[in-house]
């Protein structure tokens, strides 16, 4: 008996982080073309949004077990892993064809009409890849903790957090300014509201298997990496960073924010193991072998 | 057209793990792949005023099945005799039933690199067969049969006995039944 | 196609096989193609079984090809028990264990061999002829645990041991100590099925198990009390008058001598003793004598709670006596030997072995219901009426513990070399320090094995032994029941395996027993068995395949026609067998081996109660522990705790902890749980580690967890009627292992 994952593992948590920022920054790039005259992004950060999307795509089919048959999973019109499949590829294509516009040697660089087109598209899938995530969890009535409409907005969020950061992370690395400190400051004030309020629902207002999950988040197995990490390190402190009048360590507040909304994901999909046991079945789950035994080493 | 249910009755299930060897052995599963565990509850009370149930757990076959939803290749499917199974060939191990399903019925198989899980031995079933858990029970505690048919075995015995089904209040509509003591 | 295997390809025959894995023999249709065993699943038309299998029942063609059996003769060549071997071939191996044999004889006396089977996989009666004939009478199984006191004790009483027991028609069972649910699938659901009918089910037993969860009622006596309720129960049913009144006139003597013999021995009297309400007590007795018919089914646990076992097996074979359930439709069924083919007994050549052999049987002069003394008197009684006997293997064996202490001391005679069979009595005999020190120590070991076991391990020799599905089996009853169910051989035995048989014949060919073995293989012998039963059929085989079972009608009150087999020829409630044997002709309360009462300084070292647990999923004595597609089901050795206990002994589930009695320790795992009393403490039996070396001193680890290091062999602990040691009802201790591994 090998140790093994038996439900979603890491991978999938890092594809959600990649996606979902990536997909945040290809629809933030549109919206500051279309809106704000397309000089709050770098080029290089409008090129890095679709490759942190196809890098969260690479994650999925890596966690797959048998990742060759990848293109399965654009079989099943009705499921929303298909759906969510097919409209990460569009994002991915969308995203390097609004990128490329910025290139002036591209045939295309002009085509005013076209790159407004691109932008909306860009808009549209990219926003859907940001909530994607949270909405393939909110739909699982079989895992406490993700179940309900209320992830939907916590991941949307975290993505749009996650894809400014690393959008100001590249302004600041490749073009020496910053632009969203203000904006990612009220973000993240939003973020700690907003999971304050998430567990504080989960562990009161819900039922009891919800209940018993959220706990371990206020005391329990996921405390330390919700008040330490997810609330302190990787949103308070980069708060207080942001909101600093003069800012010689801005770089670290964006590499903390993406850090913790990588750290957010791990928790969530983790938290996911925990499903309404059923009677007496923890109990026989605990009398397993974990996989490491001797004898099932030994013994042929 | 046939439906196919169980129905486990708990009340003469004593515990004895065949069901979950004879499925084990019989499918080729690995040593952690287990279909069918059966739990038991208790001895719950004080010495000496004590009660004690076994429950055996398998794929409920819902009616509503969120696997089945949840499955981007098309690989989990339900027959319309309301059998849930996975067509190996189609399954890429993502495990998006895995995770839908509330009962962890469904198993990724590490050396194949696909979910598979109960399909209440189908094959048998076609063959005429009962699935290989309700041959090896010697307590007959677990009775298969078709719903449809108003004169088989289980339906007489849902329509004589009191059974409940497990998180009913998720909307799956299992079809797998267990009468309580 | 079924799962991969397609069982309708050209070619694949279908065997009908038994599974040998515990006492019930279910039936097992095999797959075969060109020697393989492609699957095994129940054979619905056996009676037994019915098609289910257990977990055990299911592994079959597994445990035949799996990859650690032993599959060639070895001979050490390095020290014993370093694991080293030489491979050899049967021959040189035949002919130096008889050449050895002989050289032993001659010089200390055929007794100075010993030999020893396991739990029927084996066929007995060949080991026994051979025995005989060489002139030991020193063969033994643990049959003194398992069964035969008890049959002993009640065919002295009633002339024959109405194990048969005609549930189908029955009102109420009690199972005294045995726990069906864990342990014999095939009863349980006989139980489930009655039960629906309106069977009471009282089961007697210090645990809440499987069974006592389906139950009307449950008496969690204190272990190794058995003695004091079942006198309790024999004075309620007395003295409230719940007795069979026409049957005691009729077929019993000694009833008012028994009434004034209980009158002492009331419910309030065992209360203290069992820690059972009187009250309890008396509902238990009220209704087995009130719901007749009725059933008192036999479980090892009375076998194995040593010294005041025959008393309370004598006092529960008078519960029968008293409310007339014997041999009436839906009791307890006196059936007597099978008249219509050959028994085991008629196989063993018993009447070569010479009276002066006889008396030297070890444990004779000690244990004599159980050895040629008492089975020779009782022998001589159930011929008279029956016609035939029982098993002498089995009901007629050496004590082994007194075996074991002969090969250490040299007393009363040494015993030099010793012939394993299927057994491992490191972890499945008790007091293990007392059985490693002889195995250690005797001069000469043969062990003819499946697995390279801590007892293989320290022999000389190692047999490569034929299992369930490489040979032919007649199951019926260790030879005592009037039905015989016939399996046939599924393969030829793989790589160099034999059977047991061809073992024992090959011995005897080369010690000049020639004449005494026609039968070149076992479905030769096999069909010699079956031969008289008049069947059109030309081979063995050909019986098994059209016919597989032989069932004589059945007749209810034999004994209108026959009388009983005793003395009196009636049931003898004051016994002249057990009384001219020199034991008490009425059963007397015996306490439990160790106890708190007559011993408290005992008890204030030990203040726990031990029992050993009988059967646990999805094992079977010492058995199937390498097997992991059922090891994983259990995969560690589990003591039960009273949570009160735990919590005192800061103990928590999970956590290993020692248990120790005066005769050692081991660790097993706490399981903390209300199915015990606060002061018992249950173990499992029987664990090794087959997936560590079997090398000393470690051995498998075959003294780490196993529960017979507890149990104790000590003469003051054995029952002298039967000779039974003590399992169970020993006073030990509990406390929390140190440090990770716990070691």
């Amino acid at each position: 008996m090998k140790h093994k994952e038996t439900t979603w593992g890491w991978m999938l948590a890092v594809d959600f982080f990649f996606a979902g920022m990536g997909g945040a920054m290809i629809a933030l790039a549109g919206i500051s073309y279309l809106f704000f005259g397309d000089a709050l992004t770098a080029t290089i950060g409008n090129f890095i949004g679709p490759i942190f999307v196809a890098m969260g795509a690479g994650f999925l089919v890596l966690e797959l077990g048998r990742p060759l048959q990848a293109w399965r999973v654009f079989m099943n019109p009705k499921a929303i892993l298909t759906f969510g499949a097919w409209n990460m590829t569009l994002a991915i294509g969308f995203g390097f064809v609004f990128a490329s516009f910025r290139i002036a040697s591209l045939p295309w660089a002009g085509w005013v009409w076209a790159q407004q087109i691109t932008a909306v598209s860009s808009i549209i899938t990219g926003l859907i890849v940001a909530t994607y995530p949270g909405v393939l969890l909110g739909r699982h009535n079989a895992r406490p903790f993700w179940t309900g409409p209320g992830i939907v907005s916590l991941f949307l969020l975290s993505s749009l957090l996650t894809g400014l950061a690393a959008h100001d992370l590249a302004n600041s690395l490749f073009a020496n300014t910053t632009n969203f400190s203000k904006l990612l400051a009220g973000l993240l004030v939003l973020q700690v509201v907003l999971w304050g309020l998430y567990i504080y629902m989960k562990c009161t207002g819900t039922t009891n298997r919800e209940a018993t999950i959220a706990q371990q988040w206020v005391n329990g197995d996921f405390a330390v990496g919700f008040w330490a990490i997810l609330l302190g390190l990787g949103s308070l402190v980069p708060l207080i960073i942001y909101l600093l009048p003069s800012n010689p360590i801005m770089t670290l507040a964006g590499i903390l924010v993406l850090l913790g909304g990588a750290w957010m994901r791990w928790m969530v999909v983790k938290s996911g193991e925990y499903r309404t046991w059923l009677p007496g079945e923890e109990f026989y789950l605990s009398r397993l072998p974990r996989g490491d035994e001797e004898f099932l080493k030994a013994l042929k | 057209m046939a439906r196919y249910a169980m129905v486990l009755d708990t009340r003469i299930c004593i515990g004895c793990h065949s069901c979950t060897v004879a499925c084990k052995i019989n499918n080729d599963l690995p040593v952690d792949m287990i279909y069918n565990p059966v739990t038991t509850i208790g001895p719950t009370g004080v010495y000496p005023n004590l009660h004690m149930t076994h429950i055996p757990l398998l794929c409920m076959h819902c009616d509503n099945p969120p696997c089945v939803d949840a499955c981007p290749t098309g690989a989990s499917q339900q027959r319309e005799d309301g059998i849930v199974w996975v067509e190996d060939e189609k399954c890429v191990g993502c495990k998006a039933c895995v995770m839908a399903c509330p009962y962890g019925a469904r198993h990724p198989n590490l050396e194949v690199g696909i979910v598979q899980k109960c399909n209440f031995c189908m094959d048998l079933v076609d063959a005429g067969e009962e699935p290989h858990c309700v041959k090896t029970c010697h307590q007959r505690a677990r009775i298969f049969g078709d719903l449809d048919d108003p004169n088989s075995e289980i339906s007489l015995l849902l329509n004589s006995e009191r059974s409940v089904r497990l998180l009913p209040e998720l909307g799956t509509e299992p079809y797998v039944f267990y009468i309580m003591d | 196609m079924i799962n991969g295997v397609n069982l309708n390809q050209d070619g694949v025959e279908i065997k009908k096989s038994v599974c040998y894995f515990c006492h019930n023999n279910c039936g097992l249709l095999a797959y075969v193609k060109d020697g393989q065993v492609l699957k095994v699943e129940g054979d619905d038309s056996y009676p037994v079984n019915q098609g289910a299998l257990c977990s055990r029942g299911n592994i079959n063609h597994l445990f035949l090809n799996h990859p650690n059996r032993l599959n060639h003769p070895l001979k050490r060549v390095g020290a014993r028990g370093a694991g080293e071997w030489e491979q050899i071939s049967w021959e040189q191996a035949l002919d130096e264990i008889a050449a050895k044999l002989s050289e032993l004889k001659d010089e200390f006396g055929a007794e100075t061999l010993a030999t020893a089977g396991g739990t029927l996989r084996t066929d007995d009666w060949a080991r026994r002829r051979f025995m005989n004939l060489f002139g030991s009478p020193n063969g033994f199984h643990n049959a003194h645990l398992c069964w035969i006191p008890t049959f002993m004790v009640e065919t002295a009483i009633y002339g024959w041991c109405p194990f048969e027991i005609d549930m189908g028609n029955s009102r109420c069972i009690v199972l005294w100590g045995q726990n069906p649910g864990a342990s014999s699938m095939p009863e349980m659901r006989h139980l489930s099925d009655a039960k629906k009918n309106g069977l009471k089910i009282i089961v007697i037993d210090p645990r809440f198990t499987e069974t006592a969860a389906k139950a009307d009622l449950w008496l969690p006596l204190r272990p190794g009390s058995d003695s004091a309720l079942a006198l309790a129960w024999l004075n309620v049913i007395i003295w409230e008058g719940l007795y069979d009144q026409q049957f005691i006139e009729n077929c019993c003597v000694g009833f008012d001598e028994l009434a004034q013999h209980v009158r002492e021995y009331t419910p309030e009297w065992a209360a203290p003793l069992t820690w059972l309400d009187p009250e309890l007590i008396r509902a238990g007795a009220r209704m087995y004598a009130t719901h007749k018919p009725g059933n008192i089914q036999w479980g090892t646990a009375v076998d194995q709670i040593g010294k005041p076992g025959g008393a309370t097996m004598h006092a529960r074979a008078l519960l029968r006596a008293l409310t007339g359930n014997l041999d009436a439709p839906g009791s307890d069924l006196l059936t007597g030997p099978a008249q219509d083919f050959i028994t085991d007994e008629e196989m063993e050549a018993n009447e070569w072995l010479p009276d002066e052999q006889k008396a030297k049987q070890l444990g004779s002069d000690k244990y004599k219901l159980t050895t040629w003394e008492g089975y020779g008197r009782i022998a001589e009684i159930t011929r008279s009426v029956w016609g035939k006997a029982p098993t002498a293997e089995w009901m007629c064996e050496a004590h082994p513990p007194t075996v074991f202490n002969a090969i250490i001391t040299g007393q009363p005679y040494p015993v030099k070399a010793l012939i394993t069979l299927a057994t491992n009595p490191i972890n499945s005999y008790g007091q293990t320090s007392q059985v490693i020190e002889a195995l250690r120590k005797v001069d000469f070991h043969v062990s003819m094995e499946y697995w390279m076991t801590p007892t293989a391990a320290l022999a000389d020799y190692v047999l490569p032994a034929a299992s369930t599905l490489e040979r032919p089996t007649i199951t019926s009853t260790y030879g005592c029941s009037d039905f015989l169910l016939a399996s046939q051989r599924v393969v030829q035995p793989l790589h160099e395996r034999r059977t047991d048989y061809a073992f024992w014949r090959e011995l005897a060919l080369r010690m000049g027993q020639e004449e005494m073995w026609p039968w070149e293989n076992l479905e030769e012998a096999n069909y010699y068995r079956i031969y008289p039963l008049q069947y059109d059929v030309n081979s063995y085989d050909e019986f098994v395949e059209r016919y597989r079972f032989h069932f004589p009608e059945r007749e209810y009150y034999k004994y209108g026609r026959l009388g009983f087999a005793t003395p009196s020829g009636r049931v003898e409630l004051v016994s002249n067998t057990l009384a001219e044997l020199g034991y008490p002709a009425m059963p007397t309360y015996v306490p439990p081996a160790e106890n708190e009462v007559d011993d408290p300084e005992l008890a204030q070292e030990y203040p726990l109660v031990l029992t050993s647990r009988g059967g646990i999923m999805p094992y079977h004595h010492s058995e199937h522990f390498q097997i992991k597609e059922i090891r994983f089901l259990s995969h560690e050795p589990h003591a039960q705790i009273n949570p009160e206990t735990a919590s005192k002994l800061g103990i928590q589930e999970g956590d290993w902890m020692w248990i120790e009695t005066k005769r050692g320790r081991i660790r097993q795992k706490a399981e903390v749980t209300q199915a015990v009393h606060p002061k018992v403490i249950a173990t499992e039996r029987g664990w090794w580690y087959p997936e560590r070396k079997a090398i000393e001193p470690d051995l498998a680890g075959c003294m780490e967890s196993n529960g017979n290091v507890l149990t104790s062999t000590a003469e003051e602990h054995c029952d002298p009627m039967g000779g039974s040691w003590a399992n169970r009802g020993l006073l030990c201790k509990v406390y929390k292992t140190n440090g990770k591994d716990g070691m």
